[in-house]
């Protein structure tokens, strides 16, 4: 395997993420359901850790690495703490759904 | 800058004592009313007393010359260049504290007889004492600026006196009326010293007069502005309606300071400005000539009047009128000499009339008075001495200063002045003589019905104000009369200072303040002068007497005076309508411009303008409201859009720039 | 490059399931599938450690955190069910967005002139796992992690720290903190009372 060259062209895996991300903010724009929401999220953030990865394989540099691992750390604490929200809020409800939190409303 | 030296610089304490006394005993008045009762009038008259004694004491620094620099000169705060506070003690200055300290010391000694029982004592000595305060400010500052702080002052403690007796509407119009002319005046100085401060950045009076030539065209702008204050002040056509309106105070007030010290400060001013004048004809011949015209219509207005305070105001405003238009024209001694004498005589007069106020249970309408003479034989007597000095009786004080004044006029080349000084002379007479046979000889006529003496509305008239008065214990008569008596001493004897013309001790004395003028030869004689005069005062006396000195029985009196009332000119009793013609030329055009800003301007443009404002602002948030629609995929699809946008501009634009 | 394709088709597959599902249950099933096909692209790049780590953190550890709370809410309420919809067209103005900017995002792509040029400061693709100087390999990572890269691995270590605080104050039990000074404060003002009471009497 050439050091320079990767496996399909460099345009094929910015797609791919691209293509997981807008799934991603679709699944936040259109769910109504709270944890679905949330694996949305996971989605993009894996997108964008798809990213990190490739250019670090093109620059042939691991800080690529190091920063996907630390959005891994930073996704499992968004998770955990999104998830204890979710528990939080919806604990009482009759209905688990974004669109009867609106306690924010102008 | 240069530093022109007005006294002799250095450090008096006795002047800033005298300065500061009569504000201590106004403050302890004030403060300590309630328990200090009748003893505050003994403090503010101690007070007064304590200045005037340090006034003569210290006579020799006022009079103290260096070099040319004539007086004291105590520096106090020197806040910007052209802005050094101070006070100047000089001849000018000592006359004027003479008498404010020395005549008003003897009006409080008379107050505290006369304001006996009143319910704010203490508050009418406090404002008193305030006053005197505001007074030796205007009077001892060195510069405009200072004096025109005392100018403020004084118009100030004017008010609070004229409106005493608050709970009597008159009073309050008539002192909101005063206020207001004399604050006309103020800006009009202001004026002026914005004009001094652009031509020669400074308002100290030295600087100002060693720059006269530095003004320029301007220079008759700058006197024409501080005669407007001057006038307004001291009541010169036509800014004169708020005097015999100020007749609302007490007596006492009247006699302080709508005779004796505030309406002259028009007088000091002009007589402190003579630098500016003497370089300024077209000034002079303004002043003297207004001086001129309202020393005749106010005498002319004099002879129409039936109140006995009235009287005696319009009296002022005529006597103020002879001293504008000494000053005015040049004769600044004589001016000056006239403002000193016509303080003890017209505080004596003020003061006699009060006697009888006092006595008559605050009637005032001549009408209604009459055969006097046995029941108060002193007042009487008080005030024949002060009709016959401000007739110009040879001898006592008036004749000398009027004559001064006459015969300056005709010296300084105004010979239709002097004209109008001796008809004046004559007219006063005539009016000073009503007052004092309507007053004092044949029958009394206090019990006649108000109606059958021509008075259409009899409850408007006198000044009942308050029971309190009306039922007081009278205080002991020599508290009143003691004041009076000591005034007559320099109502006679004042005007002999003047005697000797240019070799007079008062000659003399402002030697160093106006310069000696070398004039020629006026074509009468001071003498001659003298006989005129007094030949037409004997002529105003004898038609006073043939009118009022032989009414017969009270019953004939009533009808002569009833008649009289009926028939008596309308511009006379109208005073020449002044009023009227200041109410539509001012009062009304300014009624109609606040009535437009209330109407249209305030509400509509203004208030209009803030609730546009609001309402904008608030369909502004109506608009924004519904982006926070508080669900979180609205706010998603938000953050997208913005998210889009950016992906917009560096994919199309920013990479391709 | 067959691999790629295959493994793009899956994570594609699987994240419109995620997406799309219609229990939540099953849409953690379906990120399981995508977790797992992005580790073995992650593998396809040299990058073996975060293909680990993301199938320990991801898959072992986030989706059952995701697992354990549907349990958790379906065992109380009613499974999920939906109130009225709120913003029933939000699909019109979302799809828009994503196409246009996948679409802008997709032209720019097309248009760019790659700049790749390898700034390694790692030896070699080839060797060992172990090897301290192959690209990728957890010696490599660790080596950069620990050295170059310590400080913000200790803001995450503190971010850590801070989320799981967090998360025990949200959803813990906090109440017997609460009643405990509740409780210690009315038996002091009962006591108080009792004590007035009795000096009264």
């Amino acid at each position: 395997m050439d050091l320079t060259v990767l496996p399909v062209a460099l345009g094929d895996y910015i797609g791919l993420s691209l293509v997981i991300f807008f799934i991603g903010v679709a699944g936040i724009a259109l769910r109504r359901n709270p944890l679905i929401v949330l694996m949305s999220i996971e989605l993009m953030w894996n997108a964008a850790n798809l990213l990190f990865i490739t250019f670090a394989r093109v620059y042939m540099n691991n800080a690529g690495h190091i920063f996907a691992f630390l959005v891994i750390t930073v996704a499992a604490a968004e998770a955990a703490i999104g998830l204890a929200i979710v528990v939080v809020v919806f604990r009482n409800a009759k209905n688990v759904d974004v669109d009867d939190v609106r306690i924010l409303r102008g | 800058m240069i530093h022109h030296v007005m006294g002799v610089d250095g450090t008096y304490p006795l002047l800033l004592t005298l300065w500061l006394l009569p504000l201590l005993g106004g403050v302890l008045c004030w403060a300590f009313g309630p328990q200090l009762k009748t003893a505050a009038g003994w403090l503010a008259s101690g007070a007064l007393l304590a200045s005037f004694v340090l006034t003569i004491v210290a006579w020799p620094t006022a009079t103290q010359n260096l070099n040319g620099a004539v007086g004291a000169h105590q520096a106090l705060v020197s806040w910007m260049p052209g802005f050094d506070f101070g006070l100047l003690f000089d001849p000018l200055s000592l006359i004027w504290t003479c008498i404010i300290t020395g005549v008003g010391f003897l009006i409080h000694l008379y107050s505290i007889g006369y304001m006996h029982g009143d319910r704010a004592f203490a508050r009418f000595f406090a404002f008193l004492n305030f006053f005197v305060f505001a007074m030796l400010t205007l009077v001892l500052s060195d510069n405009f600026a200072g004096l025109l702080i005392g100018w403020g002052l004084v118009g100030l403690a004017s008010y609070f006196l004229i409106g005493f007796w608050f709970e009597k509407p008159s009073a309050v119009a008539a002192a909101r009326k005063a206020f207001v002319i004399n604050v006309v005046g103020d800006i009009a100085i202001m004026m002026a010293i914005f004009i001094m401060i652009a031509k020669v950045g400074s308002v100290g009076y030295g600087d100002v007069f060693s720059h006269v030539a530095a003004f320029g065209p301007t220079l008759f702008a700058v006197c024409v502005c501080l005669f407007i204050g001057a006038a307004a002040k001291s009541a010169q056509l036509p800014l004169h309606t708020w005097l015999p309106d100020a007749m609302e105070g007490p007596t006492p007030v009247s006699a302080l300071i709508h005779a004796a010290t505030m309406v002259t400060a028009g007088v000091y001013l002009i007589a402190r400005c003579a630098p500016l004048w003497n370089a300024s004809p077209d000034a002079q011949l303004l002043v003297g000539t207004v001086g001129g015209l309202t020393a005749l219509v106010g005498a002319i207005l004099g002879t129409a009047q039936w109140d006995i305070k009235r009287i005696l105001a319009y009296s002022t405003m005529s006597q103020i009128g002879y001293m504008i238009m000494g000053v005015g024209v040049g004769a600044y001694e004589g001016g000056v000499a006239h403002f000193f004498t016509h303080a003890f005589f017209k505080a004596q007069l003020f003061l006699g009339s009060g006697i009888v106020i006092h006595a008559l249970a605050n009637e005032q309408d001549v009408r209604r008075m009459g055969g006097l003479r046995k029941k108060l034989p002193f007042a009487f007597f008080a005030m024949l001495i002060g009709v016959l000095a401000i007739c110009g009786l040879p001898g006592l004080s008036g004749s000398f200063s009027k004559d001064a004044v006459i015969q300056g006029a005709l010296e300084h080349g105004h010979p239709w002045l002097y004209v109008v000084g001796v008809v004046t002379a004559g007219i006063t007479a005539y009016y000073m003589f009503r007052m004092l046979f309507l007053t004092f000889t044949g029958a009394h006529r206090g019990e006649i019905d108000p109606s059958h003496l021509g008075m259409r509305h009899p409850e408007l008239v006198g000044t009942p104000h308050g029971d309190s008065h009306s039922e007081h214990h009278h205080a002991p008569a020599w508290l009143m009369n003691v004041p009076v008596a000591i005034l007559i001493v320099p109502t006679i004897a004042a005007g002999w200072l003047l005697f000797g013309g240019g070799a007079s001790w008062w000659a003399t004395f402002f030697a160093t303040t106006f310069a000696p003028e070398t004039l020629p030869a006026a074509p009468i004689s001071e003498m001659a002068t003298t006989g005129i005069v007094l030949l037409i005062v004997a002529l105003g006396f004898l038609v006073a007497y043939l009118r009022y000195g032989r009414m017969g029985d009270a019953k004939a009196a009533a009808e002569k005076l009833r008649m009289e009332t009926v028939h008596a000119f309308p511009a006379l009793t109208n005073a020449f309508y002044f009023d009227a013609a200041l109410d539509a030329l001012f009062v009304r055009p300014a009624a109609w411009l606040g009535a437009l800003s209330a109407q249209i301007l305030d509400p509509h443009i203004i208030d209009g303008a803030v609730r546009e404002i609001v309402h904008l602002a608030r369909s502004l948030g109506n608009g924004v409201r519904a982006v926070q629609s508080g669900l979180l995929r609205a706010y998603v699809l938000l953050v997208v859009g913005g998210a889009v946008v950016f992906i917009a501009y560096y994919t199309l634009i920013g990479v391709h720039r | 490059m067959i691999g790629f394709f295959a493994l793009a088709i899956v994570l594609i597959a699987s994240a419109v399931w995620t997406v799309a599902a219609r229990k939540p249950v099953y849409s953690v099933v379906a990120l399981l599938l995508h977790f797992a096909a992005l580790a073995a692209l992650y593998v396809t790049l040299n990058a073996e450690f975060l293909a680990v780590t993301q199938i320990i953190v991801y898959s072992g550890a986030i989706l059952v955190l995701f697992l354990f709370v549907i349990a958790l809410l379906s065992s109380g309420v009613a499974a999920f069910a939906q109130g009225p919809d709120r913003l029933p067209k939000a699909a019109i103005p979302a799809g828009f967005a994503v196409l246009v900017g996948f679409g802008l995002l997709a032209f720019g792509l097309a248009n760019a002139t790659p700049q790749a040029t390898a700034t390694s400061n790692s030896g070699s693709l080839h060797g060992a796992a172990g090897l301290a100087n192959v690209f990728g390999s957890v010696a490599d990572f660790g080596k950069a992690l620990f050295t170059t890269h310590l400080l913000p691995f200790e803001i995450t270590a503190l971010i850590l720290m801070v989320a799981v605080i967090g998360v025990v104050l949200l959803a813990g039990d906090v109440t017997p903190f609460v009643s405990r000074t509740a409780d210690t404060k009315r038996v002091k003002r009962e006591m108080r009372e009792a004590i007035l009471k009795e000096g009264g009497e």
